[in-house]
């Protein structure tokens, strides 16, 4: 199996946390000297993260130094297609500028999804063109929300639609990679919430089915102290109407992602690791730190 | 804008990123009206199971009323914003009637009405329309989450610039004509940017393309039509209210880059709705053991809910018309009594008197 260019994977719901928690595993590892390459797509993503990072190099000089977080744009990337195949400049302007190919490219089916994978698959095999000496030692892909990663990973195999041109070949090769399981370490994130559960399910038995993917590890996001309380300690919890309101309301809640927690286990086999909610921290970096204390994943090389 | 070619029409439009709760406060707004005495619907792109339960909202089923205890003076109606559902009636209203089925089962189609991303908010603009045409006038609008939701805005334009583009039309009927005749290169000669484009995209995906846009035409081109009367109304604040749904942790990061994203756009935001927050007061007394360990949690969380909150009325305070903030619930929403708790927390006449 080909370590070096394997692509670790944080997908789920949106709003579980990918994007913090795929930042905290990147720091972690960025700070333990690894380098450390971090794919997003999402403007709202890129925004976060910038904010997050701010003050990284005062704070942690050796990740500052080893963490890299690249983000995709569709647009960007068309450019860079037709530049490529239209090597003079104005040529190329022109061809970007006509309305006519801009509404082309715009409802060819999937293909913001497949230049995506194109660059994702490139940057995983930079890793390992030099024996020994790799670009990068971990890559990290921030998924977008499960309905669209899973558009996504299928661009892969929408190669049939573009059945000459460049694409083509592309596409036979992007197939090729993305359906070779080991080339994907899977690792769904998610919150102890019906709807997350429900959408965490019903992902991992798409990814199963449709595309031979098991889960590594499955995050469980923002638990409640209940979650990892002994179940004695839990089933002693005295909550009666003389209860304050918040304690009731803190209880109950701790008890439904208890049992939400044993619904995803009885579907979704893979270790589980929970992150407490953080209860105080001081600035994003400070979230982060806390977050990547919780993260151990034996699976990352 | 002509106030008669929106017939009295109220739209509020929640945008907002996964996970916070839009559905809900969606159909809970649409829930506050009906009780306020209009006909109301909330138009919604994935209900979670026990919502759409709540919403009576049955698969196969485009919209449904929803029945209401008690004495309501107006109607709770909900939607499904299926695009396929859209797209094919779009197409059985619009098109030829020896037209529809070749555009039905149409590869494009099939691709364009399954995958296109931004294909929801294109639809929900088609929507908008049809739901005009049947007489519901206050609609609420749950974008679907992630970073499509712009593309309602962007989308239409577009697309009624493609379809009503001259060349489209040209190249469609030229290529087909072309073929016919076996005259493949003259045609091509004559098409330069056209050739260019299957250089990169296939000849195949090109050709079907130019294929499915010649029999879609007239249907793009009277979506390009209503895309253009629906788009001016989502631009008239006296009939539009654009509102961003967020919770505490996310509230400022969010209330920035939608702020920022609808300037951009021209539009601006009526509301900030911070949904999901813990408020519940803290007890005199902390019990010892577990119980107070999770008290702590919750008071931990609770503040840095309050905090947030603080930080947002400093930051947007008088840059928006109003900011909700709505407690928590203490289970996901399962029915019309959850969305009824959500619904007491708003105020929803001051959308409603601003015209």
């Amino acid at each position: 199996m080909d370590q070096q260019s394997q692509i670790i994977v944080l997908c789920g719901k949106g709003g579980v946390g990918k994007t913090t928690v795929s930042l905290a595993l990147g720091l972690k590892e960025a700070s333990l000297g690894r380098r450390v390459v971090i794919v997003s797509s999402h403007p709202l993503a890129e925004l976060a993260i910038s904010v997050s990072l701010e003050g990284l190099a005062a704070r942690s000089p050796v990740a500052a130094r080893n963490l890299f977080v690249v983000h995709l744009d569709a647009r960007e990337m068309l450019q860079e297609i037709v530049e490529k195949h239209f090597p003079i400049p104005a040529v190329a302007r022109t061809i970007l500028n006509s309305s006519i190919f801009r509404n082309l490219i715009e409802v060819a089916p999937g293909l913001k999804e497949f230049y995506f994978l194109a660059r994702l698959q490139q940057l995983a095999e930079r890793k390992s063109t030099v024996p020994g000496t790799p670009d990068y030692d971990v890559l990290i892909w921030d998924a977008p929300a499960s309905g669209h990663f899973l558009t996504t990973l299928r661009a892969a195999r929408a190669f049939e639609t573009f059945l000459t041109g460049p694409l083509a070949a592309a596409g036979a090769e992007l197939d090729r990679f993305f359906s070779h399981s080991e080339n994907l370490k899977i690792i769904p994130v998610t919150s102890l919430e019906e709807m997350a559960i429900t959408e965490t399910i019903e992902m991992s038995e798409s990814l199963e089915r449709d595309f031979n993917l098991r889960p590594e590890a499955l995050v469980l996001n923002m638990v409640s102290p209940l979650v990892t309380a002994r179940a004695e300690d839990v089933a002693a919890l005295h909550i009666d109407s003389h209860s304050s309101v918040a304690l009731r309301f803190a209880v109950e809640r701790g008890i439904r992602e208890r049992a939400l927690g044993e619904e995803v286990r009885a579907s979704v086999d893979a270790p589980q690791i929970p992150i407490p909610r953080i209860r105080e921290w001081k600035g994003d970096l400070d979230l982060l730190d806390q977050v990547s204390r919780w993260i151990t994943l034996p699976a990352v090389a | 804008m002509d106030h008669t070619s929106g017939g009295g029409m109220k739209i509020i439009v929640y945008l907002g990123t996964g996970g916070v709760g839009k559905t809900s406060v969606a159909a809970a707004t649409a829930l506050a009206m009906a009780r306020q005495g209009v006909k109301a619907m909330v138009l919604t792109t994935d209900p979670s199971l026990r919502l759409r339960t709540a919403l009576r909202l049955e698969d196969g089923l485009a919209e449904q009323r929803v029945p209401l205890d008690g004495d309501c003076p107006g109607e709770l109606w909900a939607g499904l914003l299926d695009v396929r559902a859209t797209l094919d009636e779009a197409v059985r209203l619009y098109a030829k009637p020896a037209s529809v089925d070749r555009i039905l089962n149409h590869q494009i189609y099939g691709t364009i009405a399954n995958s296109l991303s931004g294909m929801q908010e294109l639809m929900a603009v088609e929507r908008i329309d049809q739901l005009r045409l049947r007489g519901f006038d206050h609609l609420v609008i749950d974008t679907a989450p992630s970073r499509h939701a712009f593309e309602i805005l962007d989308k239409p334009a577009l697309f009624a610039d493609f379809s009503s583009s001259k060349k489209v039309k040209l190249i469609g009927r030229t290529y087909r004509f072309v073929e016919r005749l076996g005259l493949d290169t003259i045609g091509r000669n004559a098409l330069d940017i056209y050739s260019r484009a299957e250089s990169i995209l296939g000849v195949n995906l090109v050709r079907q393309i130019l294929d499915f846009y010649s029999i879609f035409y007239p249907i793009a081109e009277g979506y390009g039509r209503r895309a253009e009367h629906t788009v001016a109304m989502l631009r008239d604040p006296a009939i539009t209210e654009f509102r961003v749904v967020t919770t505490p942790q996310k509230a400022i990061r969010d209330a920035g880059f939608f702020s920022d994203a609808l300037t951009e756009r021209n539009y601006s935001i009526g509301a900030l709705c911070v949904n999901r927050a813990w408020l519940h007061p803290m007890p005199d007394h902390i019990p010892a053991g577990l119980a107070g360990e999770v008290l702590d949690w919750y008071r931990s969380v609770s503040d840095a809910h309050r905090e947030a909150v603080w930080q947002l009325r400093e930051a947007y305070g008088d840059r928006v018309r109003e900011i909700q903030v709505f407690a928590e619930l203490e289970q996901d929403v399962d029915g019309v009594g959850a969305l009824e708790r959500l619904a007491r927390q708003m105020h929803v006449d001051a959308p409603l008197q601003a015209v």
